[in-house]
């Protein structure tokens, strides 16, 4: 530590001491970066690759071209682009239910004190151990009873999955936008109830706006959990039977699974352009994804 | 008034919703009663009260904002974990999912056999003009036509019927002929026809053209709650498992009904040589699995952070974004492609380390396997936390630290590290607790195999125990036992809780957090 403070007040480094103070440090990221980028790599590789199987592959393909893409475009047992649209809508509508429950419950749970507060509090924090794929044979015989009767909350229903993800509104999101909302001083909260101002008006036109990008960062980060689920998805929505049910990560893992050799060069190019929009959101919003993380949520 | 206006597009949406919700409670609780799953309807019915009651109120401000939320939580997240409790009790599985009633009916149902000495039977398929319903005609004598839907059957007047010259059935009044080519696509209808024609005796669709005289082989005492085999003679008794059983204990009816078995399920995790050695393989592999992954992430993410927090290091928001890459990659799509790049005969691994390894069918490569990929899922949230936590050091400390002469290991074990793991100690815990269910990480990539043998094939080397209930739950061959898989995931349940609360407990975070 001593030397390095040293070091640093003089404006050039002779070779020798860059290599011991920098240098090491840009070939560990050289090495992690490419640990990292691994399978990414790979998949690029194997999506433009035609010959598509698992065990011819190299790095960069000899014969490239589009060929898997047209053929996961066109598969009608894979029917990719349902499953895109399918995974996209309920996503979206997930991230916005989400935000709607969790948002509203964490300015009650900031702003007002009332009988019970303390108990909610320490629910949500105590379910937030059992995630709700632990219950998910009880969810399933749940839902195989209920859809006798309403048929929106049968097994192979979206609705019904959505609906299941919005009893976990209550968790991590409300948590963390609790968290933001503390930060706004209640004086402000007083001085427009002073003025006249109704706790509808204070929530939407005073709290919300001044907290805003977190919110919008939940939204995006519940979304892309959501993109990624699999064991309530694959129960669910797989028990009809119909593959145009599914969404992208249950789809997919039954396109591939125990078809490695046959359908790799397919598998890649899909999962590809399934992966991109996800990473480019998610790295557009590291800076605010840091925040929600240090605010105590794991990913899942 | 003005004040009224203001406000009214508000009041509107308000009435809207609410009017929506009781329209949807009073279309739904009567099916719901009616289909007797009292619990939903009560829930219903309650909610839908509450939300009123809270709405309309004027005082209950704070309700306002998080009843809703709380009774979807109660409905979705708290009653499904009380359920697979209660489910941990049942002998919930397949061959047992009916109720009893319903299951001596399916019984009964299913015993139909062609009588002794029957011949098939002339029939044609028609529609009742004034029901609509299918409906079977048959000539159980010749000439003596019987219409048979599936409410029952009823001999149709000699006036009312017409035959043609060689006999066969031409026309019979307030019916109308359906063609077999029609008939074809109303098989599930016709099949479901069974009506008594005769004592003891039924009539049911032999094909399209035909028809046969069927007779019981079981017949139910409800006094006695016995099932006889009326052929053979066998007496059936209900024993304590849900099951009509022979005498002599050999022969068991198919389906059972549900039935609580009391501590059944946990006994046979316990006892049951077939569950027991899987089950504590298994359970030991899911704590030393979840150890691990949390170890080596964090000290993977804690030297990363190290290293690149250096103020001189250019790049630095370019390697950061980088290395965070796995974490930004949709997690299911990334472990499947780790799955074919570890595929045993010819993946990219093998190739590039020039090898033939059998990744995913040895049990300590496939462990090894599932620690690999993990370790690259996990690193990237690891670095991130670690680098906030030691932006967050305070300056104060490492300055004293220095001018006191400590060199950089020494600071880094003394000072550092215990700093850091002081404030990062709640996201360990979680992601301890997170892992410790990380169900996709092993079934995604080595659906849980290779195999344990002495399990029958349903519990493998690298399963942890979430996707150990799964498989017994849902993909195990002979039949999915959701009772016995609710007894697990209850252990799961367990085992998560008393880590955690010891956990927090000893590092102190729940007071500080609420």
């Amino acid at each position: 530590m001593t030397t390095e403070v040293l070091e640093l007040k003089r404006h050039k480094m002779s070779v020798g001491k860059w290599a011991r103070v920098l240098g090491w440090r840009h070939i560990v990221a050289f090495l992690t970066i490419a640990f990292a980028l691994f399978p990414l790599v790979w998949m690029t590789s194997a999506s433009f690759d035609q010959l598509g199987l698992v065990s011819a592959q190299k790095l960069i393909p000899t014969n490239a071209g589009l060929d898997n893409y047209r053929k996961i475009f066109s598969n009608p047992d894979a029917p990719y682009f349902t499953w895109y649209r399918n995974s996209l809508l309920i996503s979206v509508l997930n991230a916005f239910l989400q935000m709607c429950i969790g948002a509203v419950a964490a300015y009650a749970l900031s702003r007002f004190r009332f009988k019970g507060r303390k108990t909610t509090l320490m629910t949500i924090l105590v379910v937030q151990m059992f995630p709700q794929l632990l219950a998910v044979t009880a969810l399933f015989l749940m839902l195989a009873d209920l859809g006798k009767s309403l048929p929106f909350m049968a097994l192979g229903s979206p609705i019904a999955l959505i609906v299941i993800f919005a009893g976990g509104a209550l968790g991590v999101n409300a948590w963390i936008l609790k968290g933001f909302f503390d930060t706004v001083p209640m004086e402000i909260d007083e001085s427009a109830k002073v003025d006249g101002a109704s706790h509808v008006q204070i929530f939407f036109r005073i709290i919300l706006p001044l907290v805003v990008p977190s919110p919008a960062v939940i939204v995006l980060l519940s979304f892309i959990g959501t993109m990624n689920e699999f064991v309530l998805s694959s129960v669910i929505l797989g028990a009809s039977g119909d593959p145009n049910d599914l969404t992208l990560a249950v789809g997919m893992q039954r396109f591939i699974d125990g078809q490695y050799n046959q359908q790799w060069g397919p598998f890649a190019a899909g999962a590809l352009l399934a992966s991109f929009p996800v990473m480019i959101l998610f790295l557009y919003l590291q800076k605010y994804v840091v925040t929600g993380l240090t605010a105590g949520s794991t990913k899942g | 008034m003005k004040k009224y206006f203001e406000a009214s597009p508000w009041i509107l949406l308000k009435i809207f919703l609410l009017g929506g919700l009781n329209a949807f409670a009073l279309w739904a609780i009567p099916i719901l009663v009616m289909n007797k799953t009292w619990i939903f309807a009560v829930y219903i019915g309650v909610s839908t009260l509450i939300i009123d009651y809270v709405f309309l109120s004027k005082k209950r401000i704070a309700a306002k904002y998080i009843v809703p939320g709380v009774l979807l939580l109660v409905a979705f997240q708290i009653y499904p974990a009380l359920f697979t409790g209660y489910v941990a009790f049942t002998n919930y599985s397949t061959g047992h999912i009916l109720n009893k009633d319903l299951a001596i009916d399916v019984l009964l149902s299913n015993s139909y056999q062609s009588a002794p000495d029957a011949q098939p039977l002339a029939a044609q398929i028609a529609r009742d003009k004034a029901t609509g319903e299918v409906t079977l005609l048959v000539q159980r004598v010749p000439g003596e036509v019987t219409a048979a839907t599936k409410k029952g059957s009823r001999l149709i007047p000699q006036s009312e019927v017409k035959f043609d010259e060689n006999g066969s059935l031409n026309r019979v009044e307030g019916f109308e002929f359906i063609s077999e080519d029609e008939g074809y696509t109303l098989l599930e209808d016709l099949s479901a026809i069974l009506a008594p024609l005769g004592q003891n005796q039924f009539v049911r669709l032999l094909d399209l053209t035909s028809a046969e005289i069927v007779v019981p082989a079981l017949s139910y005492d409800s006094k006695k709650d016995v099932m006889t085999n009326t052929g053979t003679g066998i007496v059936y008794r209900p024993n304590e498992f849900g099951s009509f059983v022979s005498e002599d204990g050999t022969e068991e009816l198919e389906p059972g009904w549900q039935t609580r078995v009391g501590w059944y399920n946990f006994e046979r995790v316990i006892e049951d040589p077939r569950y027991r050695a899987p089950m504590v393989q298994v359970l030991t592999w899911t704590f030393i699995y979840a150890f691990l992954v949390v170890i080596t992430t964090f000290f993977a993410g804690l030297l990363l952070a190290l290293t690149f927090n250096h103020p001189k290091l250019k790049a630095r928001k370019i390697y950061r974004s980088l290395i965070i890459i796995p974490y930004a990659m949709p997690s299911v799509l990334a472990i499947l492609t780790w799955a074919g790049m570890f595929n045993e005969e010819n993946g990219i691994i093998n190739r590039m380390i020039g090898t033939q390894l059998p990744w995913l069918s040895d049990p300590t490569l496939a462990k090894a396997a599932v620690l690999i990929v993990q370790l690259w899922a996990g690193t990237p949230y690891m670095f991130l936390i670690s680098t906030g936590a030691i932006q967050a050091l305070p300056s104060e400390v490492m300055e004293a630290a220095q001018v006191d002469g400590a060199s950089t290991t020494r600071t880094f074990w003394s000072i550092k590290l215990p700093l850091v793991l002081y404030s990062l100690t709640p996201l360990l815990i979680a992601s301890y607790a997170y892992n410790f269910s990380n169900f996709g990480a092993i079934y995604l990539l080595t659906g849980g195999g290779p195999q344990i043998i002495e399990s029958g094939g349903i519990a493998g080397h690298t399963d942890i125990l979430i996707s150990y209930t799964y498989k017994l739950a849902f993909t195990a061959g002979k039949g999915n036992d959701y009772g016995l898989a609710s007894a697990v995931s209850f252990l799961n349940f367990i085992i998560i809780a008393v880590l955690s609360t010891y956990a927090f407990r000893k590092s102190k975070t729940v007071e500080s957090m609420t």
